[in-house]
């Protein structure tokens, strides 16, 4: 049974892609139905593996009150609709990764990571078993108890502490500490401590007494941890391996995962900041959320935070700030982000103008003052080459300082090696992750684990739309056939590179996508944004429409000039952006997006696309469901059938999907009365464009490279080159020259020296 | 004086008929199946070639449709 329901579910999407192209075969001479049973066959051999049997798991006799199932594969679904569901969501988000969250059903799947995260932040085993069993429509199978335990029982139990600029390893148990240091990689990275030689004996201290706070659980289970004084043993470890040892500690080695926090209150040796938040900014109660998991006890964990753009995420960065009240370092991935990260912090908070510092390659302001918030991108911090010296001093304070709080932002775009070296170079107390995407195409995501910490939060998106928070977008993925001849030269081997701009210049593509711009200018009024990847398609589209453009080469002047004009002036409702538009660009006043041409398959720029238009617009009451502006905002992907381009625009849309978005499929535009309203219309035309696109050179149709791109294994090719404006001048080389010549090319035979240089060159 | 040919009549999208039409031109000469292309959705070929066709089709269709991993 449940097979066949699976069955009937799963084939409108094996149909996807052969629905609209109706290839049906008429046999004249034999009356076979092929086109059934080669897609029954097809089917069968996937059915063994999909099938799993939960007729045996036994149901509650309350089960109608109670909000989840979970299966003994550690998967668990929850009915969304359930009167316990927001309870339910919180205590699930913190204990299981969610995989796919439709409208009425959520599913998860419990992972020895993301128990990892439940223990951080405060949770016990007995509290996750007693918990998920209430909530569970069904007896718990003994398999998830098994793992939960498994993988719980020794989270915990170790501790990594930053002290005075040196990081232990602390823990209550001896054995336990005894047992790392058999290990290989950990008992290297310790440092010999300098009064007994190579014993094992560990510092002992008194640790702090752990006040947890009670956990807002269903019955309001208070979960009172109430640790007597402990003696807590240490070592040291060098600063340069800890991330191995934290390595070494994962689930998957030794199985300790550390755990990371900062009892900022009783930290006296670090200068204290003085900032509040301003009384006007108000954390949303998703944001409050995200921060009590931060500092849940009393102490700053370390984590990431996942929260949709546009949702606030800054807020929830500067809050953090204002609660640990140190020194911090804010990381950003270019400088106008810099740049807003500073505006941000002086908006939301109290903090002096004087103690907030940018470091750019063309912004250097000096610190000032014991504690401060520098601002600064990971490219300055992680670069390798030589700097000037404005920059070296400042680098070397950032090195020499111990941080309260080191604050990330958009971790998912920044590669692992990158983090590796920001992380080792920063001394911090606290590290703080925010991002949007959750995902990377290289899958290096389970890298952030260790290098940052366990996910502490994640929103809801569409509990956010329902909130009012974000916008609520209409998603539409618009199929536009392609016409004979384009189809004809994108079959052809000759043209295998050509297959991309082909597609994208598909005319029906350019007519859908002028009939839009139209409808929502003149109909509704609306901002558009037109995102095309690949350059050539973006001017041919831009100048036959007769709209602005801009992409990498664009001065800064002019794009400033195009984005007031798109803002302010009812002249200007359409705007086409290259890849530069995905994330650093701001428009809160656009609210459709068409997208014509894409990066192959990511998803998180699938997801990013959409969060330019996720800050919510109008009034609030507007809004909500039944108000009368209830989708305020669209979005479109433009579509050629039968290309590549469909395998890729549904896996671009997975991550959107699993957050709950629906896509629905439009086939007939444009409108076919439209006809000679609209370009390309007569084949004349048509076979025009078909020539201007095959005559064009490989190097003009190819996807623009940008600097700052850095996703993974696609855009090796690009890569940023250090960019210091003295370098650039030519002013940095010249000072090295000299020293350059004496130590290297001319260097004597120091025996020939005279006595008196002897000193000088050795 | 009339010819009967046996074959096979086809019917589909413009874009699956260009996908035939390039399948057969880049078969040898003495492989070519396309006995008449009637208009831009329909043409005629021989009568033996229908199932090989359809697995072509398929493979196609395959490449361009994804299916999330489990």
């Amino acid at each position: 049974m449940a097979g066949g329901d699976g069955d009937r579910a799963r084939a409108p999407k094996r149909y996807k892609s052969s629905a609209p192209s109706k290839a049906a075969l008429v046999d004249e001479t034999a009356e076979m139905n092929y086109a059934d049973d080669f897609d029954d066959d097809a089917r069968d051999g996937d059915n063994e593996v999909k099938k799993r049997d939960f007729t045996k798991l036994e149901l509650k006799p309350d089960h109608v009150n109670r909000p989840l199932w979970a299966c003994a594969d550690g998967r668990i679904f929850l009915e969304t609709f359930s009167p316990l569901y927001k309870q339910a969501y919180d205590f699930l988000i913190a204990i299981a990764e969610p995989v796919c969250r439709p409208e009425s059903m959520h599913e998860y799947n419990l992972t020895p990571h993301s128990l990892y995260a439940a223990v951080s932040v405060g949770l016990e085993t007995n509290t996750i078993i007693s918990v998920l069993s209430k909530l569970s429509k069904t007896k718990l199978p003994h398999e998830i108890i098994e793992f939960i335990h498994g993988s719980t029982a020794n989270y915990g139990k170790v501790k990594l502490v930053l002290k005075k600029n040196q990081y232990f390893v602390e823990s209550p148990f001896p054995e336990v500490l005894e047992k790392l240091l058999n290990d290989d990689v950990i008992s290297k990275a310790r440092k010999a401590p300098e009064d007994c030689l190579g014993g094992s004996a560990f510092a002992v201290s008194k640790a702090a007494r752990e006040i947890a706070s009670g956990h807002d659980l269903l019955d309001g289970t208070e979960l009172a941890d109430a640790n007597e004084d402990k003696e807590t043993h240490s070592f040291e470890v060098y600063s340069s391996q800890v991330e191995n040892v934290k390595q070494r500690c994962l689930p998957n080695a030794l199985n300790f995962p550390m755990l990371e926090e900062y009892d900022f209150r009783n930290d006296t040796v670090n200068p204290d900041l003085d900032m509040e938040l301003k009384p006007q900014a108000r954390p949303r109660p998703y944001q409050e959320k995200s921060l009590s998991k931060m500092f849940g006890n009393g102490r700053a964990r370390s984590g990431i935070i996942v929260l949709p753009c546009g949702a606030g995420k800054s807020l929830v960065g500067v809050s953090a700030a204002c609660r640990i009240k140190k020194s911090c370092l804010c990381l950003a991935t270019n400088a106008v982000s810099v740049d807003q990260w500073a505006f941000q912090f002086k908006l939301w908070s109290t903090i002096r103008d004087e103690h907030i510092s940018r470091f750019t390659s063309d912004n250097k302001e000096k610190f000032r003052g014991m504690a401060g918030v520098v601002v600064t991108t990971y490219n300055m911090v992680a670069f390798g080459g030589k700097r000037s010296e404005d920059s070296e001093k400042i680098i070397e304070e950032i090195r020499n300082r111990e941080w309260g709080l080191l604050l990330m932002d958009e971790v998912h775009v920044v590669p692992a090696h990158m983090f590796r070296k920001v992380i080792s170079i920063t001394k911090s107390h606290c590290k703080l992750g925010l991002t949007a995407t959750l995902v990377r195409e290289d899958e290096r995501i389970t890298d952030l684990n260790f290098l940052i910490g366990p996910k502490l939060y994640e929103a809801n998106w569409l509990d956010l739309v329902k909130g009012g928070f974000i916008a609520n977008v209409q998603c539409a993925e618009v199929w536009c056939p392609m016409t004979k001849e384009f189809f004809a030269e994108y079959l052809k081997k000759e043209n295998s590179k050509k297959k991309q701009v082909l597609y994208v210049m598909n005319p029906n593509k350019f007519r859908a996508c002028e009939f839009l711009i139209r409808f929502h200018e003149q109909q509704r009024g609306d901002k558009i944004i037109v995102f095309a990847d690949n350059l050539f398609a973006l001017t041919a589209y831009a100048m036959k429409l007769r709209k602005p453009m801009i992409y990498g080469a664009t001065s800064h002047a002019e794009r400033t000039r195009i984005l007031y004009q798109f803002k302010n002036s009812p002249e200007v409702n359409t705007v086409f952006l290259s890849k530069v538009g995905d994330n650093s660009i701001d428009i809160p006043e656009a609210n459709v997006i068409i997208q014509i041409s894409s990066h192959a398959g990511s998803r998180r720029q699938e997801a990013q696309r959409l969060g330019r238009i996720l800050r919510a617009k109008g009034k609030h009451q507007d809004r909500m469901a039944g108000g009368k502006e209830e989708y305020n905002a669209f979005f479109y992907s433009l579509v050629s059938t039968d290309t590549q381009e469909m395998y890729y625009s549904t896996k671009r849309q997975q991550f959107l999907i699993d957050q709950g978005y629906s896509f629905k499929v439009i086939t007939s535009l444009p409108p076919p009365e439209e006809g000679p309203n609209l370009s390309f219309h007569t084949l004349d035309e048509q076979l025009d464009l078909l020539g201007k696109v095959l005559s064009a050179g490989d190097d003009m149709i190819g996807v623009e490279h940008l600097e700052e791109d850095s996703d993974g294994k696609a855009l090796l090719k690009a890569r940023r080159s250090a960019g210091l404006m003295s370098a650039f001048s030519g002013a940095g080389g010249m000072v090295y020259m000299e020293y350059n010549k004496g130590k290297g090319a001319k260097k004597k035979d120091p025996a020939k020296r005279h006595t008196l240089f002897k000193k000088r060159y050795t | 004086m009339v010819n009967a040919i046996k074959g096979l009549f086809i019917s589909c999208d413009i874009p699956m008929a260009q996908f035939i039409v390039n399948m057969n031109a880049s078969m040898p000469a003495s492989d070519k199946f396309i006995v008449h292309i009637l208009d831009p959705t329909h043409m005629f070929i021989q009568p033996n070639m229908g199932d090989y066709i359809k697995s072509k089709m398929a493979e196609f269709r395959d490449q361009n449709s994804y299916e999330k991993p489990t």
